[in-house]
């Protein structure tokens, strides 16, 4: 069973790998919005070294890192599965023997490893030449970054997966899509470090699943939460991770009987 | 015999939404949903047999591919019963299409940017096929479609006909004992056609799988199935032999005659004249109301004839007119 799913995500890593020249145009998106985020942020704090918790050395590192896991994570939108719904492609996908989900799941892994190399530790390189980076410092906090960055990858393709069912109720899921990706974009602490904000945003923010989406990543990369913190953080990135394909799987089971393909 | 499926009462509706048209059609589309009921497949039944070979045969949008699609579980019926090599298709969708194939014409099931064989090699590990099984078949096919000359090039940079003879290995590389092909000749030339019709015989005769076919080409059927259904506007309006369909709405004989001299008139009782120039008469006749041998002697009795030939009723024709007139 795991042979079957690390035999789809290694297509889509090679296929993901053929698309080259896309990677390095979005490589160099990504490293001039960085520097820009890093102008504005430093702007911000003046003379002040540490803002709730970031230092600056802190804060350049979490724009770095925020920019850098943009691909992996399809921070900005995916929506290849309304796609696939919309043009009747996912028929090719119902006539495998596996499960619809895990089948896309697989693939977007493959997509997310490919993505996480070719855009995420090339940028990180690249960004140490400008700036000076911190850097988990322990084997186990690197570990515990390993396992937040895949929980976040399941937290993230859940929601994207979930957003993208919304093809089986709507000729038109678009709009709906972008909103969807645009609290993404605010909640996860992707704009500014979620503890910059408003106790009640936060508040807000912590009812959701966007947090543990980049949030946590960000703040186990940095050490602001450690020891107990650290494994509850965990533990919450799990269980949105769990709970959301649960809904997925559900909400599927509903679209597909709801399913046209027109045409051919 | 055994039969492999069964379909009774099966219906599909769906319902397509209307848009309104004019100054606050913007508007209106809005705030108000109009719809129609569409009722694509409505109510057919019918079996099939292990190891058929069967025709399905209708006019655009009357309900094949739709049928199909219900056929290989991707979409839910209506209503009505649906079993299929002892499944319900749509309710065990995964167990069941491992045991089955299906080919799109209009549509692919290999990776877009890679090499063909990585996709048939996925396909070894989605249907768990034994690597011994799985290297015969393949070499199997490649000899039957001569696959090798593409097998390490992208799909994306396939011609058609290539594309469609990877799909179909694809689709059989697991064995399957039942076999959907919509349209798989659409858009081919005819020698790339001429080796699908091919391999399709070979797969039905020499392995006895039972194949389902829908197409647009009379050559498909002609050569292949003898058995064809036809549907129009949901409804079964045939379900038969090929040659009795022929039978039935193709009775119609072609005598051509080209005469020795001009003659004024040159009817014939017993036959429909249905031109007469430059010396050529062309009649139509019905084979159960006049023997051929008869009408050629009446005709001889009568005028002096340089050359005549006799056309076979063809099934192009035919079923043309059933689709025009909607004969059944």
């Amino acid at each position: 069973m795991l042979k079957l799913y690390f035999e789809v995500a290694k297509r889509s890593f090679q296929r993901t790998l053929t698309y080259r020249a896309a990677a390095v145009a979005g490589l160099a998106t990504n490293i001039f919005f960085g520097l820009l985020r890093v102008a504005i942020l430093l702007a911000l704090y003046g003379d002040r070294q540490v803002v709730e918790g970031y230092t600056v050395a802190g804060v350049i590192t979490y724009t770095g890192l925020s920019q850098a896991v943009i691909a992996y994570l399809s921070l900005f939108g995916w929506y290849d599965f309304m796609y696939a719904v919309h043009r009747g492609d996912v028929a090719a996908d119902l006539l495998k023997p596996m499960n619809l989900f895990s089948f896309w799941l697989a693939q977007d892994l493959g997509r997310a490893v490919a993505s996480l190399l070719l855009r995420g530790v090339t940028f990180m390189l690249i960004y140490e030449i400008f700036f000076d980076l911190t850097y988990p410092t322990t084997i186990w906090a690197w570990l515990a970054l390993a396992t937040s960055l895949l929980l976040s990858w399941l937290v993230s393709f859940a929601w994207r997966f979930l957003v993208n069912t919304a093809a089986f109720w709507s000729p038109n899921a678009r709009g709906f899509g972008r909103f969807a990706f645009l609290s993404v974009l605010f909640f996860s602490g992707f704009l500014m470090p979620l503890a910059f904000f408003p106790a009640w945003v936060q508040k807000l923010a912590s009812f959701t699943p966007f947090p543990y989406l980049l949030n946590t990543v960000v703040e186990i990369y940095l050490g602001i939460v450690s020891g107990p913190a650290l494994v509850e953080a965990l533990l919450l990135q799990a269980a949105w991770a769990l709970g959301l394909i649960v809904l997925v799987q559900a909400v599927l089971r509903f679209g597909l009987r709801r399913l046209v393909i027109l045409g051919g | 015999m055994l039969s492999i499926v069964h379909v009774s009462k099966l219906e599909k509706t769906f319902h397509v939404r209307r848009y309104h048209q004019g100054r606050w059609a913007s508007l209106q589309n809005l705030v108000t949903r109009r719809s129609r009921l569409i009722r694509a497949v409505d109510g057919i039944d019918f079996t099939i047999e292990a190891g058929e070979l069967v025709g399905y045969l209708g006019p655009n949008g009357a309900g094949k591919s739709t049928t199909i699609k219900m056929l290989t579980g991707l979409l839910v019926p209506s209503s009505g019963r649906l079993i299929v090599n002892g499944f319900v298709p749509w309710k065990d969708r995964r167990h069941y299409v491992a045991r089955i194939g299906a080919v799109f014409g209009q549509r692919t099931t290999l990776w877009w940017d890679l090499p063909v064989i990585e996709s048939f090699e996925l396909h070894r590990h989605l249907y768990q096929i034994p690597t011994g099984r799985f290297k015969r078949n393949l070499a199997e096919f490649n000899d039957l479609l001569e696959l090798a000359p593409f097998l390490d090039v992208p799909v994306r940079s396939l011609s058609l006909g290539q594309r469609m003879r990877a799909d179909i290995c694809a689709a059989l590389l697991h064995d399957p004992e039942l076999l959907f092909f919509d349209e798989p000749t659409i858009g081919l030339d005819v020698v790339a056609k001429e080796r699908i019709r091919n391999f399709i015989r070979h797969i039905n005769e020499e392995r006895e799988t039972t194949v389902l076919l829908t197409t647009h080409d009379i050559a498909d059927v002609q050569r292949l199935c003898r058995r064809v259904m036809i549907i129009d506007r949901g409804k079964l309006i045939f379900d038969g032999e090929l040659a009795r369909l022929l039978e039935r709405f193709g009775g119609h004989h072609r005598l051509i005659v080209d005469f020795a001299e001009s003659y004024a008139e040159v009817a014939v009782i017993g036959a429909e004249l249905l031109s007469y120039s430059d010396q050529r008469a062309i009649y139509r006749f019905d084979r159960r109301k006049i023997t051929a041998p008869a009408l050629i002697q009446a005709v001889s009795e009568r005028y002096a004839i340089r050359d005549l030939s006799i056309e076979e009723p063809d099934i192009e024709t035919t079923i043309r007119t059933i689709y025009e007139k909607r004969l059944l």
